[in-house]
């Protein structure tokens, strides 16, 4: 405990480490602190050059937290720090990194703007060139600023595109416009927006009995156009591939909301497609700080190696790439997954094949549907 | 003859395809060979001199289906099972994409490729476009901006809120009740210059219509394209990364691409002016030289690709000598460039200024 009071700026005395998503105005305090510490240090009687204490993000510092009575689980950060130094040559730079960092998102705060990350890489090129080389050097620079001042990259002024869709059984309003029916939303459902402070504001209504997460936009514009939802009723919601903020907060939101929908995924079967549930699932160590917080219990309805040995030909099989094979050992390795899961992927692996979910139309056109709906009804998901 | 729809209607479709079906069976009866002839197009080609037949949307030369050739007969074989596909789709008027169709008889089909062929032949053989077969893709395409529409009952008004962004529906063909406050329409390539745009408001201070297809444009998104131009009759600017792919994405929406080439003439855009980011533009607008990034030797490649096009000489001389200055300038740069100094110098000062002077190509 002592040594999480020394180390920290802020004097958290909590061992979950969250990113905290805070208006502009209280950023730019944090700015502000960090900036005042560091200076209070290096004019003191015993002048020193602070160390940066950064949350660490390596997977030694995540942790699990299961859920007692209920069967939620989900990964966040603990206080282990990583320090960057100037004394140290290898983290010199990176620290000098950092600060240009906070400068810039200081400045575009005090503007009340909000930047790309590609537009945020282009200014730190235009004025110190000499620090900022690529813009995975600066991605990494951005999340040592979220590690330090423990707020979410949003708060800082960066916007991320938001990829999401939602289709189906839910009225979203916000307050004082229009609400909005996404049963009537089309084939292309309604987009999510990327401004979470919207989505937090959102009031929602819905008569569906469940959540169905789909990973692939493709499948899941087919379930839009087709209805599903006045069959089988449901909200279909879809990150169009890895999922982003934005879907996930929504998801989580719904899942508050509606605690009694059970939020199924439909994923095809591969490494990749279950690393996208189990994001869903458990939240990801790559996420940093904001991990914890979008984490939902979401189900495996589909596919599974069951629906492959029955209803998918051998033809529609293929083989897993070198990438899959990465995907399955960091997976494995991990100690979140529940055993059900590990089965399934054990099996992945043995087969060395993988299917997609539009593999199952080889049991005609409009078999999908058929597919999800038999799944609800027997309860067949994990 | 250049290529023209001759109908639209499904029941129209399912009649020809019942007609075609019943002149092979009837040629396989009486002991001869059905012959299918089907037109091959190309959008462009390497022949500089302008007397091309991509110069004039004639088909390039046609493929003769026998039966007598090994190689066909599967060929043909293929063609008629996507054929009962797409029977079957229009019939109960359901939806499928290519990747769909190649999953219902994979050991057949062994490749999407072929899947992708027998489509683009069904087209033209029965002179219609792919979304009349009721064979449809996913949307990537956005819109916002002073633009009222509705598809198929449900409203798009993104008047009442200029910034709002919507997704281009897929199905084009529903869209109507087209009304518009814009002056002009405006296409950006990527998605992160759209949200910039979105983030300043730009079309609050600008009556425009603002659209992107995210990257490589898709079929809704050039189709929803040609609706609004052939509605509303505005011009269109485009605003690309001044590299080889930006401009190769330029020439997509103003020509078409080599995949549709059968049916160009509806998805492309002849009236597409290009607004930035011009090689010169650097200069003009005092970018600094490390947000200058080198040529990779796929962009090279990428741009001798382009340079070498018939219709790049014939119809865009003025776009080929651009890019002819980028390739011998070894150096590229995006449009996020240009918020380096100034976060709101895009949609405060680049674009406005460079459509009220006119400046574009």
């Amino acid at each position: 405990m002592g040594d999480l009071l020394k180390n920290s700026i802020f004097f958290s005395d909590q061992q979950i480490c969250y990113a905290d998503i805070l208006p502009p105005s209280e950023v730019r305090l944090r700015i502000e602190v960090a900036i005042l510490s560091f200076l209070k240090n290096l004019s003191s009687s015993t002048p020193s050059v602070s160390d940066l204490p950064l949350i660490s993000r390596k997977r030694s510092n995540s942790r699990v937290s299961r859920g007692l009575l209920t069967e939620n689980a989900r990964i966040f950060l603990s206080d282990s720090f990583s320090m960057k130094s100037l004394m140290n040559e290898n983290s010199a730079n990176s620290l000098i990194r950092v600060w240009k960092v906070m400068e810039m998102c200081y400045q575009i705060l005090g503007q009340e703007k909000k930047v790309t990350q590609r537009e945020l890489f282009y200014k730190l090129l235009s004025v110190s060139p000499q620090y900022f080389t690529s813009q995975l050097q600066a991605n990494r620079s951005i999340q040592d600023l979220v590690a330090l001042l423990r707020c979410s990259r949003y708060s800082l002024g960066i916007m991320a595109t938001s990829r999401g869709v939602v289709a189906g059984r839910l009225m979203l309003q916000e307050p004082n416009r229009d609400v909005i029916d996404c049963s009537v939303c089309g084939s292309s459902g309604h987009a999510i927006s990327g401004d979470l402070n919207l989505l937090e504001n959102l009031i929602m209504k819905s008569d569906a009995r469940y959540i169905i997460v789909v990973e692939k936009h493709a499948v899941f514009q087919r379930l839009a156009e087709d209805r599903l939802f006045n069959q089988i009723p449901c909200i279909l919601i879809t990150a169009k591939g890895y999922p982003d903020i934005g879907t996930r907060f929504l998801l989580h939101r719904m899942s508050r909301e509606f605690p009694q929908l059970p939020i199924l995924a439909l994923v095809d079967w591969n490494p990749a497609g279950l690393a996208i549930l189990c994001t869903f699932k458990y939240g990801s160590v790559t996420m940093g700080l904001e991990a914890y917080r979008y984490a939902c219990n979401v189900k495996w309805l589909g596919l599974r190696k069951d629906d492959i040995n029955q209803l998918i030909p051998e033809e529609s099989l293929i083989p897993l790439k070198p990438r899959d094979h990465q995907i399955a050992k960091s997976l494995e390795t991990s100690e979140i997954l529940q055993d059900t899961y590990k089965e399934e992927l054990a099996a992945m692996i043995q087969s060395g094949c993988r299917a997609e979910i539009e593999a199952l139309y080889f049991n005609g056109y409009d078999f999908l549907g058929k597919y999800i709906g038999k799944k609800i009804v027997q309860g067949s998901y994990i | 003859m250049a290529r023209r729809h001759l109908c639209y209607n499904r029941f129209e479709l399912l009649k020809q395809i019942r007609e075609l079906t019943r002149s092979i069976v009837e040629d396989i009866c009486g002991g001869r060979s059905p012959i299918l002839r089907i037109d091959q197009f190309s959008s462009y080609c390497a022949d500089v001199s302008g007397n091309c037949c991509c110069s004039y949307d004639l088909p390039i030369r046609k493929e003769i289906l026998v039966l007598q050739r090994e190689s066909q007969v599967r060929r043909l074989d293929l063609l008629l099972r996507v054929l009962l596909i797409v029977q079957q789709l229009l019939q109960e008027n359901k939806h499928c994409s290519k990747r769909d169709i190649y999953y219902m008889y994979p050991s057949a089909f062994k490749e999407q490729s072929v899947v992708d062929r027998a489509i683009n032949d069904i087209c033209i053989l029965l002179h219609c476009s792919r979304h009349n077969l009721n064979v449809v893709s996913v949307g990537n395409g956005l819109v916002m901006g002073w633009l009222r529409f509705s598809e198929a009952g449900r409203k798009f008004d993104c008047i009442g809120s200029p910034n709002k962004t919507y997704h281009i529906p897929v199905q084009v063909e529903d869209v109507e009740d087209i009304f518009s406050l814009a002056n002009y329409i405006l296409i950006v390539e990527k998605e992160s210059v759209f949200q910039r745009l979105a983030n300043d408001q730009f079309c609050r201070q600008n009556r425009a219509i603002v659209v992107t297809g995210r990257g490589y444009p898709d079929i809704p998104t050039r189709r929803f394209l040609n609706l609004l131009v052939g509605t509303l009759h505005l011009p269109v600017y485009c605003l690309v990364d001044c590299d080889p792919y930006g401009i190769d994405i330029l020439v997509t929406y103003r020509f078409g691409s080599m995949q549709m080439a059968y049916d160009s003439k509806y998805l492309r855009l002849p009236e597409i002016r290009w607004l930035g980011a011009f090689p010169s533009d650097s200069e003009n607008y005092q970018l600094p030289q490390q947000c200058l990034l080198n040529l990779t030797t796929e962009d090279k490649k990428k741009a001798e690709a382009v340079l070498c096009r018939c219709y790049m000489e014939r119809e865009v001389p003025h776009w080929r000598s651009e890019l002819q200055l980028l390739l011998d300038r070894g150096v590229k740069f995006e449009i996020e460039a240009l918020s380096a100094q100034s976060i709101t110098f895009l949609s405060e000062k680049y674009l406005p200024s460079k459509i009220e002077r006119g400046v574009h190509l």
